[in-house]
């Protein structure tokens, strides 16, 4: 009996300490790595993002994260300060006349990280693999109206749309999918859309070390043609949650937060009054915007529209949700972006008065006891949904829910999970939904192809618009233009006319911002939303 | 006692058709599509085109009970489909992150262990005795406190203040220490009470007594017989709460920045990515059972009266 029992405890003891062992095992073996590549870097930079950085192909969408793709890809157009287009791997283009054919002069001194040249033979393998998988990147405008791709010679590239569509040149500055791959990078069938074989890129950066969920480490490219970036490596430390990443970045072991949503604004506020970091914030991004439904009924004449925009103190609202992060918007799109400078439109500014005036004229009346307002039995009661988890929507919401319960419309607010939100917006069940453009470098023309193109919500939301097809006409207008000063007197009028009928509100310029430790200098932010910061970017030692 | 094992393995079959039926069903009740979620998540905007190529490609344009079916027919050949986001195998990306999970959860089980048992046999031998009062307010604590907000306690004093450990990532035990803790805190409130009710309760049964009048050190006593059989309950407890382990390891991933399966299910929660979700389910399910089964094998070895009684039946 005492035998029997010895042995099942020495077994239970045994199966102890076998997964005991297993586990300090399974933890010294890595920790010997790790400590390795902490010791012979010190001009690393590390920074955290808030998901994997994904497979590095440059012609896929999800799970790659646009910023590493960025580092290790390159355009043959960049898209810089105020939406100027100046070459990159294409030294030089040339336009038809007709606007149809596209000839780009390669860089010459341009190699790929494994040493292969990048010639015009490279280009067309891209392209004609990006095109092989045309239907999913049919949203880039100029993929579907290409013909014919041609390598002319070693260096000269042929794109030949079969309409003139003017921006393609705009369009080549994306991050996805028109970037290059070296040729050992594609797989042996030439369809990258499965995978590639290994990241071969022209940029500045390689990457070097990559664990899923847990960190990718990209190195200097030593033969990049361009300016050399001036850390060595850069650290991309995976953290999903939002409030750790600021734990992490206080006790220094990340140098620099930036990005949109990696950092919350109040973490952000807080952090800066310490005065122990150093912090930036960029040029508009994108246009916080309000949208309204004009199919509604209550929404579907213009003075009660303009009404909502008098009726509620724009800058009071903007400074004190962002904290002057961003900055109040009186244009539907940053007047950064080309052709959105100087668009004459109606200063629309806070007045009761004159949103009361309105909707009096509009014929909604505040009866006697009553705080809504009526119209033919009718109440001007409307709803607005918003991302529940952004945090500056939502308090956006109650503010102008406040607001414009004092001119007498009961606004209610409901927050909805974002790919909610999205598909609410495409099936035009909404009454007021906050939107923002996409930014550059898709911007202008990307935004006024979805009020165009139905299913997208806003096609449905300005259907009370007595000049909607001539609106819709020049909106198909304008890519096919090929002169300049009437590209600009279009857009001007589209712009003008798409703002001052009031189912698009401009709420707030929305800004990124960047936090850093304060060794971190030249830090600047590029002009393409999507394109990673870190060129110039170099830390003291 | 093989025919008892092959009946209880068996009955995973019926709990994860349910489970599955049940998950997938409301995902297709809510009323965002998966294929939308995933141009969402890539930042494209969602033209009619590239949505009705997604759906194709997910199978998503096919009736839901054939979906459904489909997908169930090749999990039989275990085959977990294709990720909606990643394009890869489900069960490769699956494989990648268990063993961080299981690292975590068994270093949270041995330090609920290593706590919880000398804590609760002292506090049931001790009644009302000092540390009877320590583990009264810590099991109050571990069982009301939730873990997202005691991780970043945890991370602010003992990361960002004091500088013991890392703040997050996984490599070396350092790592290991905050996020384990975090997570045996709960346990450690249940087991410890458990234990100390189960010793009460055995101290007032005839063979103390007799064992008390044979002579018998009391040290013996207490170590070598109550203790035995007093642990029997908390054994249950701790095998219950496998799958609940499992679960628990979501929200201590993310806090820790712990590249484990839990955090890849949240996320692939927010993508709609079906696949993943029902591979999720179906290991979820099956560490349930397994790990009841488990305890009943380890109860019978440690308690043979169990097994006794189960022969009679």
């Amino acid at each position: 009996m005492f035998n029997r029992l010895n042995s099942r405890n020495t077994l239970i003891t045994a199966i102890f300490i076998l997964i005991l062992s297993t586990l300090l095992l399974g933890c010294t073996n890595s920790s010997n790595v790790d400590s390795a590549s902490k010791n012979d870097n010190d001009n690393m930079l590390t920074i955290a993002w808030p998901r994997d950085v994904g497979e590095m192909n440059p012609h896929v969408y999800n799970p790659s994260q646009l910023f590493a793709q960025s580092m290790v890809y390159e355009p043959l157009v960049s898209y810089q300060d105020g939406g100027e287009l100046k070459p990159h791997l294409a030294e030089s283009w040339e336009i038809s006349e007709d606007g149809k054919v596209y000839t780009f002069h390669l860089r010459q001194d341009v190699k790929f990280s494994d040493g292969t040249k990048f010639n015009a033979d490279i280009v067309k393998k891209n392209f004609d693999t990006i095109l092989n998988n045309a239907g999913l990147h049919s949203w880039l405008g100029f993929i579907k109206k290409i013909d014919r791709t041609e390598a002319i010679d070693e260096n000269t590239f042929r794109l030949t749309l079969t309409e003139p569509y003017y921006p393609t040149i705009q369009e080549l500055a994306v991050v996805r999918p028109v970037r290059f791959l070296g040729e050992a990078g594609f797989p042996e069938d030439g369809d990258t859309s499965k995978g590639v074989v290994e990241p071969v890129g022209t940029g500045p950066w390689i990457l070097e070390e990559h664990k899923a969920d847990e960190y990718a480490i990209f190195k200097r490219n030593e033969n990049y043609w361009g300016e050399l970036p001036k850390v060595e490596k850069i650290k991309v430390k995976i953290i999903p949650d939002v409030e750790t990443r600021v734990l992490a970045f206080e006790k220094g072991e990340l140098d620099l937060l930036y990005g949109e949503g990696v950092i919350s604004l109040d973490d952000f506020k807080q952090l800066e009054s310490t005065g122990d970091y150093e912090t930036s914030i960029s040029e508009p991004v994108a246009t916080r915007q309000l949208v309204l439904n004009t199919k509604k009924k209550q929404l579907s004449g213009e003075r009660v529209r303009q009404a909502l925009h008098y009726g509620f103190n724009k800058e009071a609202m903007v400074e004190g949700i962002t904290s002057g992060y961003e900055e109040k918007a009186d244009h539907i799109l940053p007047t950064n972006f080309p052709y959105t400078k100087d668009i004459d439109v109606k200063p629309i500014g806070y007045d009761v008065k004159k949103a009361k005036s309105l909707l009096d004229e509009a014929g909604w009346r505040l009866h006697k006891g009553k705080k809504v307002r009526e119209k033919d039995g009718q109440s001007l009661e409307i709803e607005l949904m918003y991302n529940s988890a952004e945090p500056i929507q939502k308090v956006m919401a109650e503010t102008l829910q406040s607001e414009w319960a004092a001119i007498g419309v009961k606004l209610n607010i409901v927050g909805v999970d974002l790919t909610d939100q999205i598909q609410r917006f495409k099936e035009n069940k909404f009454d007021i939904n906050f939107f923002s453009n996409y930014g550059a470098p898709y911007d202008p023309h990307t935004f006024l192809n979805i009020i165009a193109s139905t299913g997208f919500g806003f096609n449905e939301a300005i259907s009370a618009y007595p000049n909607k097809d001539e609106l819709l006409k020049q909106i198909a207008e304008v890519p096919q233009t090929t002169d300049e000063k009437k590209r600009q007197l279009l857009y001007s009028s589209i712009l003008k006319s798409v703002q001052d009928q009031g189912a698009i509100v401009p709420v707030s310029h929305i800004k990124k911002t960047a936090i850093y430790q304060k060794d971190v200098t030249n830090f600047t932010f590029p002009a393409n939303r999507d394109e990673h910061p870190f060129t110039g970017i170099s830390i003291e030692k | 006692m093989g025919t008892y094992v092959l009946k209880r393995i068996m009955s995973i079959i019926p709990v994860f058709l349910l489970a599955t039926l049940l998950t997938t069903g409301m995902i297709h009740l809510s009323s965002v599509d998966p294929a939308e979620a995933y141009l969402t998540a890539a930042h494209i905007q969602p033209t009619d085109e590239i949505l009705a190529q997604k759906r194709h490609e997910f199978g998503l344009d096919q009736p839901f009970l054939l979906q459904y079916v489909n997908s169930i027919m090749k999990i039989c050949q275990l085959d977990f489909g294709i990720s909606y986001v990643s394009n890869k195998p489900v069960w490769d990306e699956v494989t990648y992150r268990i063993p961080a999970t299981i690292q975590l959860a068994l270093g949270s089980i041995v330090i609920a262990v290593l706590v919880s048992v000398p804590l609760g046999f002292l506090a049931g031998v001790k009644k009302n005795g000092l540390i009877d009062h320590f583990s009264r307010v810590l099991s109050f604590f571990g069982a009301s406190v939730p873990s997202f907000w005691l991780g970043y306690i945890f991370i602010f004093f003992f990361s960002v203040k004091l500088d013991l450990f890392p703040v997050e990532g996984i490599g070396t035990w350092q790592h290991l220490v905050l996020p384990s803790v975090t997570l045996a805190l709960p346990l450690i409130a249940m087991y410890t009470r458990l234990l100390r009710a189960s010793v009460l309760e055995n101290m007032q049964e005839p063979y103390v007594l007799f064992a008390r009048t044979r002579g018998i050190k009391e040290k013996t006593i207490m170590g070598k017989h109550v203790l035995r059989i007093a642990i029997s309950p908390m054994i249950t407890g701790l095998g219950m709460n496998l799958g609940k382990l499992l679960t628990g390891t979501i929200i201590v991933e993310a806090v820790f920045s712990w590249p484990g399966f839990g955090r890849y299910f949240i996320e692939a929660i927010f993508n709609r990515d079906i696949p993943v979700i029902q591979c999720y389910v179906l290991i979820a399910a099956s560490l349930f059972i397994v790990s009841n089964l488990i305890v009943d094998l380890i109860q019978m070895f440690i308690d043979p009266r169990i097994s006794r009684k189960e022969g009679q039946q």
